[in-house]
């Protein structure tokens, strides 16, 4: 790899782009108070607020104009995957746009991408390759009756008569077993082009929900800041002492890092896509694993009352890890990150 | 938010060309050589011959001694320099120090020294750290008596890097042992050819050498005081400051302050991945398609890959911290040949995983430990409240 290469590092927002993030961060910190989260529960889907969200253009935004959206870019979504993630908002956003924007390049028929553009039917993606019969969970197939499914045979979208049955779990997501073999199935392309189209989308999710995760973990942060601040021992407040600002201090530089890392990975996927494949799969590592610190770090900061179901750190525990499982072990996107090292060097 | 290639005038890209059939002219075999030879981080016939083209303050104007170089041109220069890992130590602490010394100093000092900073004839090094305060440099000792028009200095200083390379040395003393810790001290830019200097050497397992040096009876001009007497504290702030970052960059720059940390890992980690291609386990299978392997070398290169984005004192401790966490683990992965130095039989790219996990042990404490700037992250990241401590305001033994 060129270690040395005359790039701008340009990380920061420009007017428009801070314009979506202060948007979506007003529209989810005024929509979605903690008890709107666990009114949720335990499907995750709270139909109204999708309503809400639609007609913020969140559906739409980021599909091309000829399918009803704004081309928006990556950069957008992930700034609004990121504030979803800092009130974790209970609607399949991650999953619907990534399938529409995968439907629109497959040649998805315009009707059902219109009435996924406009949120009215919520499609979602399965993550693994198909195998034969083997059922496989899909996030948000619980909600949703269209399912993009890739095989060797090719991309195909499956259509059913209703939501499969919803599995409940520990991070309360619409997850439902997806069967290969259940509804009407439409191949919308085949051979290594619908490979290419299914591993990009793949891609996508990850990064969309590395963003998702970066802004939960900047929240669950906040709870044990808060908390360290005003809690007393010893006659001064617990965030003065090193043993638990240390482990909080540790905790936002992973955040910061993996936020600028999405930041990084969405530009890449935007502006050069296929320049660097293993980005948004880094970005996901690094935002899964700080999404996990900063929930386990905040949670303990908080002591018994942050190990109850009361504490609000509890929604951010419970689906720190709930949100990042989704997308398989993180080792197999480790595994090709240092492969396309390899290819490099 | 752009990292776009920078597309180059012509100009520049001729600057370029010019930059890399110098350095490749310069950065000899031999200054690698001599920079594992001794650690120096310096080459004295680098420096002069950067500085006779105005490179190592090349955004300078022509007529200060600099290069004129606008902000690409800088980066160009800087990336090469980065590139063939050109010893950087003391051209560092000498462009650290010379904004206080041309804000602070005296304006016929300044207009002494400036064309020859300039030229690399006079270079500047760190006196921080008394031996028993270290990163609390405002708790330093070595003392400054006022007689006449000069200043006696007596005491010492640890890790003074550089010093034998160096014709001063930016030292804080203790001007009043009775005022709160922060008010008793004043910069004095020290001549090391002073009599009563004694410079000794101290070699680290990174192959470093710093220095201790020790001050008795030093006699001072008071032209090479820096800032106010007892105003030594503000001084000091304006190169520890730029040491620390602000981690906003102007679009070009490195985002991390701890770039040059993460640099070294990524040598040693692109050395593991060529190793892995070309060797085989005794079973027959070549390394680089065990999956256990890709998948631990996979974290250190999302490590790498974090570091690099992480802004403010953040980026310095996440280079750090991942670095020495990470180059242990690399080690693990490619066994013993990872700890054979460079020039020994079977040394992997030339040593770059032995030399990378000594290397990395210090860069937890340059500037300033991590544990330093995980207070400051903590105070100024997340508005945590300081602790009170007995030494806070006053010199406390």
């Amino acid at each position: 790899m060129e270690r040395f290469e005359l790039r701008l590092q340009d990380f920061s927002l420009d007017d428009d782009q801070q314009a979506v993030r202060e948007g979506f961060g007003d529209f989810f910190t005024k929509e979605v108070p903690s008890s709107r989260v666990r009114d949720a529960e335990p499907l995750g889907f709270d139909a109204d607020l999708w309503q809400r969200l639609v007609a913020m253009g969140a559906t739409s935004m980021a599909l091309p104009e000829a399918a009803g959206g704004d081309d928006a870019t990556l950069v957008d979504l992930v700034l609004v995957a990121e504030e979803l993630g800092k009130v974790v908002a209970p609607v399949p956003l991650v999953s619907h746009v990534v399938a529409s924007r995968l439907l629109a390049r497959a040649g998805g028929a315009a009707e059902l991408l219109t009435a996924a553009a406009g949120g009215e039917r919520i499609v979602t993606l399965a993550l693994q390759p198909v195998v034969g019969s083997n059922r496989q969970l899909v996030p948000d197939a619980a909600v949703s009756r269209d399912v993009l499914a890739w095989s060797a045979d090719g991309l195909a979208l499956h259509t059913l008569a209703e939501p499969a049955a919803h599995v409940p779990n520990q991070g309360s997501t619409p997850l439902a077993w997806f069967d290969p073999a259940a509804g009407e199935r439409t191949v919308l392309a085949s051979g290594p082009e619908a490979e290419a189209l299914f591993r990009a989308a793949v891609a996508e999710w990850k990064l969309l929900t590395a963003a998702a995760l970066v802004g939960l973990a900047d929240s669950a942060l906040n709870l044990g800041v808060e908390f360290a601040k005003s809690r007393r021992t010893l006659g001064v407040s617990i965030g003065s002492l090193q043993g638990v600002a240390f482990p909080l201090a540790d905790v936002v530089t992973e955040i910061a890092g993996a936020r600028n890392l999405t930041y990084k990975a969405a530009w890449y996927a935007s502006h050069e896509p296929g320049a660097r494949p293993d980005l948004p799969l880094a970005a996901f590592v690094q935002a899964a694993h700080a999404a996990t610190e900063s929930a386990w770090v905040s949670a303990h900061t908080q002591g018994g009352l942050g190990f109850t179901v009361e504490a609000d750190i509890s929604l951010f525990f419970l689906r720190a890890k709930g949100w990042s499982v989704l997308g398989g072990d993180p080792g197999a996107d480790r595994r090709q990150v240092a492969a396309a090292l390899l290819a490099s060097v | 938010m752009d990292f776009a290639p920078v597309e180059l005038t012509p100009e520049q890209q001729a600057f370029q060309r010019e930059v890399r059939a110098f350095l490749d002219e310069i950065v000899t075999e031999e200054v690698h050589e001599h920079e594992r030879r001794t650690g120096d981080g310096f080459d004295e016939r680098v420096h002069l011959a950067l500085g006779s083209r105005g490179w190592l303050f090349p955004t300078w104007p022509v007529e200060h001694g600099g290069a004129g170089l606008d902000d690409v041109c800088a980066r160009i220069l800087a990336l090469e320099l980065a590139r063939r890992r050109v010893p950087y130590v003391t051209s560092g602490t000498t462009g650290g120090v010379w904004p206080a010394v041309e804000r602070y100093g005296a304006p016929d000092l300044v207009a002494e020294l400036r064309p020859q900073v300039a030229t690399g004839r006079v270079r500047f090094c760190l006196g921080y750290s008394d031996p028993e305060s270290g990163s609390d440099i405002a708790a330093s000792h070595t003392r400054a008596v006022r007689d006449g028009d000069e200043w006696v200095i007596n005491g010492s200083k640890m890790w003074t890097t550089g010093a034998h390379n160096c014709q001063y040395t930016f030292l804080i003393t203790r001007t009043d042992p009775e005022a709160p810790k922060h008010k008793g001290l004043t910069m004095i830019l020290v001549p090391l050819d002073s009599p009563g200097v004694e410079i000794q050497a101290i070699h680290t397992y990174g192959g470093e050498r710093t220095n201790a040096v020790y001050y008795s009876d030093v006699h001072v001009a008071d032209r090479y005081r820096l800032g106010e007497v007892n105003g030594g504290w503000a001084v000091l702030r304006g190169p520890l400051d730029e040491e620390h970052g602000d981690g906003r960059g102007n679009g070009l720059d490195d985002l991390s302050i701890g770039v040059g940390y993460t640099r070294e890992f990524q040598r040693a980690i692109d050395a593991a991945a060529r190793w892995a291609k070309r060797t085989s386990r005794p079973d027959g299978t070549l390394v680089a398609d065990d999956p256990v392997f890709l998948d631990r070398l996979g974290r250190l290169v999302v490590e790498t890959e974090a570091a690099d984005a992480t802004p403010g004192p953040m980026g310095r401790n996440k280079a750090s911290l991942s670095f020495i966490a990470g180059i242990a683990e690399l080690v693990d992965l490619v066994g013993p040949e990872a700890l054979i130095a460079h020039g020994g039989e079977g040394a992997v790219d030339g040593g770059a995983i032995d030399y990378a996990h000594r290397f990395a042990q210090g860069t937890a404490t340059y500037g300033g430990t991590t544990d330093v700037f995980k207070n400051i992250i903590a105070q100024h990241v997340l508005g945590l409240p300081r602790l009170r401590l007995p030494g806070d305001k006053q010199l406390v033994r």
